[in-house]
């Protein structure tokens, strides 16, 4: 029997405080937790738990309005296997923060990779204490082989682990198996040399503008959060940032690790990584990049109060590392907690900043006016509106791995901010940006016919699925069924036009280990049917 | 008297502001979502002492009292807090967008009266002609289009369709960079920078989402103007100036006009909240970097300062709009002055 963890973590006790205080504050929470849920009223969730012989499942789908057409279709195929299915839609912290509590039975959900590793992209969060989704599904067996797999340096040994894992998420079925969604952005055909990245980065060094020299990016973001390579946790900001500022190491776009500030390393053992740093590297204030900056930058995210006194939102994804420090000038010794296959991959985004101008202005200082050592220096910018880069012209070129190496080709970067997708398509037509992120999927059509744009599709990195609440749905055999039901295939031709793809588990294709020999559940609702019976529901 | 009039107008409405704030604070930390969750997750990992570490760094470990009791201690100090997101100042980071937002709703509102006024008259005095009909018609069409629709059907139309005007942002993108910030007004800090080819750039590019934001206002406008300047155009007075055989135009736009502007006045200052409001579904649509969108990536990120410090700024505009309605009023109608 395996263990069911609750995972209501961090969440206040406010309405009980606030019941205390004011009892009009009561009345007020009570509004506000009705109005939260478009769906009207708070009814106890169902599910199995309470259920008896020969009753008729019941389900309540519980998503965000970006998903509600995708529930909808999914509630018609669980009717169709007798199951009463309803879907209600929340704004999306309000679902997260409902689905923390343990209540609900079924909620959509997506998970990402931090570090776009294929390790990384092979684990999904499983393990339960401080993981990022809020899956009620735990499974020690599981939680062993993934930690096994992640730390260990036998690649044979790892690939079993995974196997094994694979095996037994896939007979588990704690989750409706969901897709993963292409990533898919374009361009205008005057760009040259752009390649969309799995991690959403937009890397401008080495991409010229034919006839032209200001290329604009139009960002789905509403803001970036700031320009401190320390300060931040999202995608978004690290794509302008990038740009900025260099790492020891960089990724190729298919996702090989290659040295960039750092000129070669080595492992003497599985917790050690040496690093030999490039000489005559410059930051745009002209001072040298040494090994003090090295050091400087990996301490101010690992201290408690790096940050003008506060923490860096970035010092969880460096977990494994322990300590860092300064060998010679050009030299650095990194200690890691513990073996870790991932943790290059995580130093790729870890930008590294100048010590004696950061000491100098503080972390605002740094935000209001980076300094960095990448390819373009920073002129001016609201972290809303839009920020103007320019050629860095004493570059020391960037990863030699990378080609071609030397100063950036254009001379001026725009990045603006456009939240909304048919904005950003208009001014990509319209020739006012060169290139957009995120395309939605019913308008790749209409792009394409456009003589002066170029699609670009990559893989995403974001499981889309269905997680079951499986406290309340314990019987393997309905998780089954719910997962026979569905007509994925389907439902992504129809919705997302062919750029989904299922998945046959919670781990992507292009994951270290993924065991292809699995293939999604079938559309079968005979074998659902059978299913639900044979757990004791009522199908007619 | 005046001056004890309007002292008397602000301190009505200071209980008000105080309502306003402890209400928002209420409601955004009862709001399911943490701030620190929200923060952490876009990455994936994140230990549970980290986000504990983080949360107790800003406050949010303590009991709601208490967190209550130092939001008022600072605000009392004219300190806003810190974004949980960007750990920017809040003042600074409503400041910074700001100017945006007001340049857009100046020019929305702008447009929304002087489209709406003399659509309204022109309707009101060829009365069931087919003009009026059209206006009429375009009215109810303004009144019922949402904006986000209206905004993209004008992008399509007037900027991929023909190219005549930018299709978002503030200003093109090669003039980003050359204009120094002054007041942050993009239409003010071009003209003193001199540079006139900037300053058409920004105005080119406040066209579409001033129309967009404008045109329900437009509407009404047009609308409450018509029907009293129907109500007006009967009225002894409007007689007695043409019995004095007054001009037309002179009797429609001195006599008439005038009076028939005071609910006119009393709507645009309402409604100028819209602007306002509606300006969060504006700014997203045309990229316009204002306070809406901030507002609504604050909300969505549970970042309680900014949103906080927004409905503030929020409030006070209405307030300050509505005294502005009632000095408006005493001007146009003397008999307000008098009681």
């Amino acid at each position: 029997m395996r263990g069911v963890h609750r995972q209501g973590r961090r969440l206040r006790a406010a309405p009980n405080r606030l019941g205390r205080l004011v009892p009009l504050a009561v009345a007020l929470v009570l509004a506000l937790a009705a109005a939260g849920c478009t769906g009207g009223g708070r009814e106890q969730a169902g599910g199995e738990a309470g259920s008896s012989q020969g009753q008729v499942l019941s389900i309540t789908l519980d998503g965000a309005k970006n998903r509600e057409a995708e529930l909808q279709v999914i509630a018609q195929y669980l009717k169709q296997v007798g199951i009463d299915a309803q879907v209600r839609v929340w704004e999306y912290q309000t679902l997260v923060a409902e689905a923390q509590k343990g209540t609900r039975q079924a909620y959509a959900t997506d998970w990402g990779s931090a570090t776009f590793t294929p390790v990384d992209l092979a684990v999904p969060k499983l393990e339960t204490g401080g993981r990022g989704n809020y899956s009620f599904y735990s499974n020690p067996d599981l939680d062993a082989l993934f930690k096994e797999a992640a730390a260990a340096t036998d690649e044979a040994k790892a690939l079993e682990a995974y196997k094994k894992a694979q095996a037994i998420l896939f007979e588990d079925a704690p989750w409706i198996f969901g897709y993963y969604l292409d990533a898919i952005e374009a361009a205008s055909t005057r760009v040259k040399n752009w390649q969309p990245s799995m991690d959403s980065r937009i890397n401008l060094h080495d991409v010229e503008l034919e006839g032209g020299d200001t290329l604009v990016v139009g960002l789905r973001a509403d803001r970036i959060l700031s320009l401190d390579p320390a300060a931040y946790r999202d995608r978004d900001t690290e794509t302008v940032i990038r740009n900025i500022y260099d790492g020891l190491v960089t990724r190729t776009p298919d996702g090989k690790v290659v040295p960039e500030i750092a000129e070669s390393w080595e492992q003497p053992d599985p917790t050690t990584y040496v690093f030999k740093l490039r000489r005559g590297i410059k930051f745009h204030n002209g001072e040298d990049l040494t090994a003090d900056d090295v050091v400087f930058t990996f301490e101010r995210i690992l201290a408690e109060d790096g940050l003008d006194g506060q923490p860096s939102p970035r010092k969880g994804l460096l977990e494994p590392l322990e300590s860092i420090e300064k060998v010679d000038d050009y030299t650095v010794r990194m200690k890691l907690a513990n073996p870790s296959a991932a943790f290059l991959q995580l130093l790729v985004h870890t930008q590294i900043v100048p010590k004696d101008y950061v000491e100098e202005v503080g972390s605002a200082g740094l935000s209001a006016k980076p300094v960095g050592a990448g390819p373009f220096r920073f002129v001016e910018g609201s972290l809303d509106g839009q920020v103007v880069l320019e050629r860095f012209d004493d570059y020391y070129g960037g990863s030699p791995d990378l080609p071609p190496v030397g100063p950036a080709k254009l001379q001026r970067v725009v990045f603006r901010m456009m939240p909304e997708p048919a904005t950003r398509i208009a001014a990509l037509q319209n020739g006012e940006v060169h290139i957009i992120q995120e395309v939605p999927p019913d308008l790749v059509a209409q792009l394409e016919k456009d003589p002066n744009v170029q699609v670009k599709v990559t893989q995403g990195t974001r499981l889309y699925m269905i997680e079951l609440n499986n406290k309340l749905f314990t019987d393997p055999r309905v998780r089954q069924a719910l997962n026979y039901a569905i007509d994925w295939d389907a439902i992504l031709k129809e919705l997302y036009k062919d750029h989904a793809h299922r998945v046959a588990t919670a781990m992507l294709p292009s994951g270290f280990g993924y065991d292809e020999t699995l293939k999604p559940y079938p559309y079968d609702p005979e074998k659902a049917k059978q299913l639900l019976r044979e757990a004791g529901y009522r199908v007619d | 008297m005046r001056g004890g009039w309007v002292l008397r107008r602000v301190l009505m409405a200071l209980p008000l502001a105080v309502g306003i704030v402890l209400v928002s604070f209420i409601l955004l930390r009862v709001m399911p979502g943490d701030p620190v969750d929200i923060m952490l997750r876009g990455g994936g990992t994140s230990s549970e002492a980290e986000a504990r570490a983080l949360a107790r760094q800003l406050g949010l470990d303590q009991p709601l009292p208490v967190q209550l009791a130092r939001f008022v201690g600072d605000l009392a100090r004219g300190d806003l807090g810190e974004s949980i997101r960007s750990r920017q100042p809040v003042g600074q980071v409503l400041l910074a967008t700001l100017p945006a937002t007001v340049e857009l709703a100046l020019a929305a509102l702008g447009f929304a009266v002087a489209t709406g006024v003399a659509l309204g008259v022109l309707a009101a005095t060829r009365r069931g002609s087919w003009l009026d009909r059209a206006v009429m018609v375009s009215a109810s069409l303004g009144i019922s289009m949402p904006a986000f629709w209206l905004g993209i059907v004008l992008i399509l139309l007037l900027a991929v369709g023909t190219g005549w005007l930018p299709t978002s942002g503030r200003i093109a993108s090669q003039y980003a960079g050359t204009v120094p910030w002054h007041t942050g007004f993009l239409l003010v800090d071009t003209l003193l920078a001199g540079n006139l080819a900037a300053f058409r750039s920004a105005l080119a590019h406040l066209v579409l989402p001033a129309v967009t934001l404008g045109a329900e206002l437009a509407a009404v406008v047009a609308r409450v103007t018509r029907s009293s300047m129907l109500e007006v155009m009967g009225a002894e007075f409007v007689r007695t100036a043409r019995a004095k055989g007054l001009p037309e135009g002179r009797v429609v736009l001195r006599h008439a006009l005038r009076n028939a502007l005071i609910p006119t006045a009393s709507v645009v200052g309402l409604q100028a909240g819209v602007l306002l409001g509606g300006n969060m579904i504006v700014e997203t649509v045309f990229s316009w970097p204002g306070l809406g969108r901030l507002v609504v990536e604050a909300i969505f990120a549970r970042d309680y300062p900014v949103v906080q410090g927004a409905v503030m700024v929020y409030a006070l505009t209405f307030l300050v709009m509505n005294l502005l309605v009632d000095l408006a009023y005493t001007w146009l109608d003397p008999r307000i002055r008098e009681a």
